[in-house]
């Protein structure tokens, strides 16, 4: 159905306070090592697309226009689209369309989020609408935490389990990003430290919740003919699917969460695959929360519901489980909003192109990469595969 | 190639609205449902375009936007300019993936700070911020510019208001509605000199959608589908110094729209065009970049009459942006006006002459920073 699109180059940042680079030179890093890695030149780029997170991040209101440069846009067609934290899943989306469309061969889709010069909780308070929930709005941790609590009151999951598997997502995380050099966070931590780590909304500590970081990822989007000519080799884009629900966040059940479950059957369907456990060799799930990672387990059909702590307390998403998940160390290690869904859909690319050095995991063929955003509002779905 | 068709449209009034951009959206977006027999689970994927914090006073506009464009639990996506949205839309289709894909912008820039301030923003905040840049201020240099480089007249300039908000007097969307003289716009304040208030488009209200559908389903859906015949866009430096304020992008992203729609000879085979002219002069200097008149001959040819809405090649008809602007939204709304002309539904603002091309042309940021042209055929 319609034309095929492949991964052929990614590139990142090394995230983290970057304060020797401005904002700019964070974009122009992450381009040049995809142009590189896909072996290209800015040259042989027919479009643009950019997204980070909103202007009050930023610092600066239409960013295409401040990263013209460090895009390597000027004198081309360019796209900015932007969806809140799942921003990264849909400038990726964007590029697949416009190769798919034929109106272009090669595109290159650019995240970024410089969050040290920013205040990225305020920011996020003003996602919230002026007259009923910004007031009470906690910034992130505020309502991922209420979800978790909401998600395990529903199933009644004790709260010494929940947990327990929460700080094993912790430990498993940081212990991944050991191996991943452009990780933010790279420290060991144990299953005490995290649980006695300083609440910030409880039952939710400092080590179940990802930092803020500067970083950006760069990837290049090709037709079929551009992947031949590249002699690169392509990370095909098998399913994608986005879903988002109202606005107002108590109308929607967050526990059972609608937008994360139809947007991975969406993304499924188009991959043809019915047994996601069994089917799909590795995921980067957006995990900005231990907590929330579970329940996304449970969205993307990974486990039934209210088992995902069973499930990780089996060690089925540890590198050498059954599916293992965020073998990067994932958003929990480093978040640069903008970037993160897009880093997501980069470390898929590289795990199914056995490009993912210290973190590959051994013979992974097919990859979900995901992220989430706005009031709990958005879930992006990208399928990636060594085969067509 | 794949084609892709406009089967419908719908606008609300450039207005100030009462309602909340919430039920504003609904409405726009229920209207073109109805018209098309559709409903919201029947359309394959929907588009927002809209704009963050400064154009809304939310960030991340599509989480506020998701509920009104009938999005809830749909495929979709967002981009911040409206003419982006278009075509990320028109390429949704072109992919073979989906038969149909709802478009729809919106905006209430009656809630909002005025554009001055908030086109401030696209400056970065060390150098050009403190400096006072504003799309106005540019606007006002690159006129200067223009005036100076060109020999264009301010008269010749102001003209291009009387023409327009003539034209929006025909038009029961447009926001600013006033007929005025020659007179009146020398005479109105000067904002930013050269640059007087008349010559400057308003801050406007706005919800439009437009409903786009493949080739085959387009024709089950309308006897009159508009065609996607040709897009193009570039995008200029960042810092106005480092650009030349009269040898922008446009002639580049109007190469690649005519070459994608085979047209070889502007004047002659545009019927009609809607030019986003948030300032008067603007109009004359696109136009001469778009290839409708000779470089230098913007002024003449707003003399010769040539694009009056009885004229040879009529530009904006609808009243165009100086009547009515919705910011993030405008570029939509050339394109569903172009629509309107091909599909003969304009109303009183149909132009005399038959339309069988037209083009819309879309513009954000600093003096024309980033440019879009589409081509639409009957």
């Amino acid at each position: 159905m319609g034309n095929a699109v492949a991964i052929i180059g990614t590139g990142q940042t090394r995230h983290g306070r970057r304060s020797d680079a401005c904002y700019p030179d964070l974009v122009r890093e992450a381009v040049t090592a995809a142009l590189e890695d896909a072996g290209i030149t800015l040259a042989d780029i027919d479009g643009v697309v950019l997204g980070t997170m909103p202007s009050m991040m930023e610092g600066v209101s239409s960013t295409h226009f401040y990263f013209a440069e460090a895009l390597g846009s000027v004198g081309k067609p360019v796209l900015k689209v932007e969806t809140c934290g799942s921003t990264g899943q849909s400038i990726g989306h964007c590029g697949f369309f416009w190769v798919a469309s034929g109106m272009a061969d090669i595109v290159l889709v650019v995240g970024s989020e410089k969050m040290s010069e920013g205040d990225g909780q305020a920011t996020m308070t003003t996602v919230f609408d002026p007259f009923f929930q910004r007031t009470f709005a906690a910034g992130a941790p505020g309502v991922f935490t209420m979800q978790s609590m909401e998600w395990m009151y529903r199933f009644g999951i004790p709260e010494e389990k929940g947990r327990e598997a929460a700080a094993l997502i912790s430990v498993s995380n940081h212990d991944n990003a050991m191996d991943n050099p452009h990780a933010h966070i790279r420290m060991r931590v144990t299953m005490d430290e995290v649980k006695n780590a300083r609440v910030i909304t409880y039952p939710v500590r400092l080590l179940d919740v990802c930092p803020a970081s500067d970083g950006a990822c760069a990837v290049v989007f090709a037709s079929q003919k551009a992947v031949r000519k590249s002699g690169r080799k392509p990370a095909w884009i098998r399913g994608l699917g986005f879903r988002g629900e109202e606005f107002f966040y108590g109308e929607s059940d967050k526990a059972v969460w609608m937008s994360a479950t139809e947007a991975a059957g969406e993304a499924y369907r188009q991959a043809g695959i019915r047994d996601p456990l069994k089917e799909l060799d590795v995921a980067e799930v957006y995990n900005p929360f231990t907590y929330q990672e579970m329940i996304f387990y449970e969205c993307f059909g990974f486990c039934p519901r209210g088992e995902a702590p069973d499930y990780v307390l089996r060690g089925t998403f540890l590198k050498g489980g059954e599916l293992p998940c965020c073998p990067s160390g994932g958003t929990l290690c480093t978040n640069p909003i903008g970037a993160t869904g897009l880093i997501r859909m980069a470390e898929a690319a590289l795990q199914v192109t056995g490009k993912a050095g210290e973190r590959q995991v051994e013979g992974a063929k097919l990859a979900l990469s995901h992220a989430m955003g706005g009031v709990d509002q958005f879930n992006g779905i990208t399928i990636v595969g060594s085969t067509l | 190639m794949k084609r892709v068709a406009i089967t419908h449209v719908a606008q609300s009034s450039g207005a100030e609205s009462r309602e909340s951009l919430m039920d504003f959206t609904y409405r726009v977006n229920k209207e073109i449902l109805d018209k098309a027999g559709l409903r919201r689970e029947e359309v394959g994927c929907i588009i927002a375009g809209s704009a963050d914090v400064f154009h809304s006073g939310l960030s991340c506009a599509n989480a506020f936007d998701w509920d009104g464009i009938g999005a809830f639990l749909k495929e979709g996506s967002r981009a911040e300019e409206s003419a982006f949205s278009f075509i990320y839309g028109c390429m949704r289709i072109l992919s073979g993936r989906y038969d149909t894909v709802l478009v729809t912008a919106l905006v209430k820039g009656s809630e909002n700070p005025d554009n001055d301030p908030v086109t401030g923003f696209y400056g970065d905040p060390f150098y050009l911020r403190p400096a006072g840049l504003n799309e106005s201020v540019v606007a006002a240099l690159q006129m200067r510019q223009y005036m100076e480089r060109r020999g264009v007249t301010e008269e010749q300039c102001a003209k291009v208001a009387v023409k327009n908000l003539g034209n929006a007097l025909f038009n029961p969307y447009a926001d600013r509605k006033r007929r005025v003289s020659l007179e009146d716009v020398m005479n109105s304040e000067r904002r930013y000199d050269p640059l007087k208030a008349l010559e400057c488009a308003p801050k406007s209200d706005g919800v439009v959608s437009v409903l786009l559908a493949s080739e085959k389903r387009a024709k089950k859906l309308t006897k009159k589908p508009v065609w996607l015949q040709g897009y193009g866009s570039s995008m200029d430096h960042f810092h106005p110094g480092d650009r030349d304020l009269l040898n922008g992008r446009l002639p580049e992203a109007a190469k690649r729209a005519y070459a994608m729609a085979g047209i070889g000879n502007p004047r002659k085979e545009i019927d009609v065009a809607e030019v986003c002219e948030p300032y008067a002069f603007q109009e004359l200097l696109w136009c001469e970049q778009l290839g409708f008149c000779g470089e230098g001959k913007g002024g003449t040819w707003i003399d010769s009459g040539a694009s009056r809405m009885d004229g040879a090649l009529p530009v904006n008809a609808s009243g165009g942006v100086l009547a009515t602007n919705p910011y993030p939204a405008r570029g939509l709304y050339r394109i569903v006006e172009a629509a309107l002309q091909l599909k003969g539904e304009a109303g009183e603002h149909q132009v005399g002459k038959p339309v069988r091309t037209a083009l819309a042309h879309s513009t954000h940021g600093f003096g024309g920073q980033c440019h879009s042209v589409v081509i639409l055929s009957a």
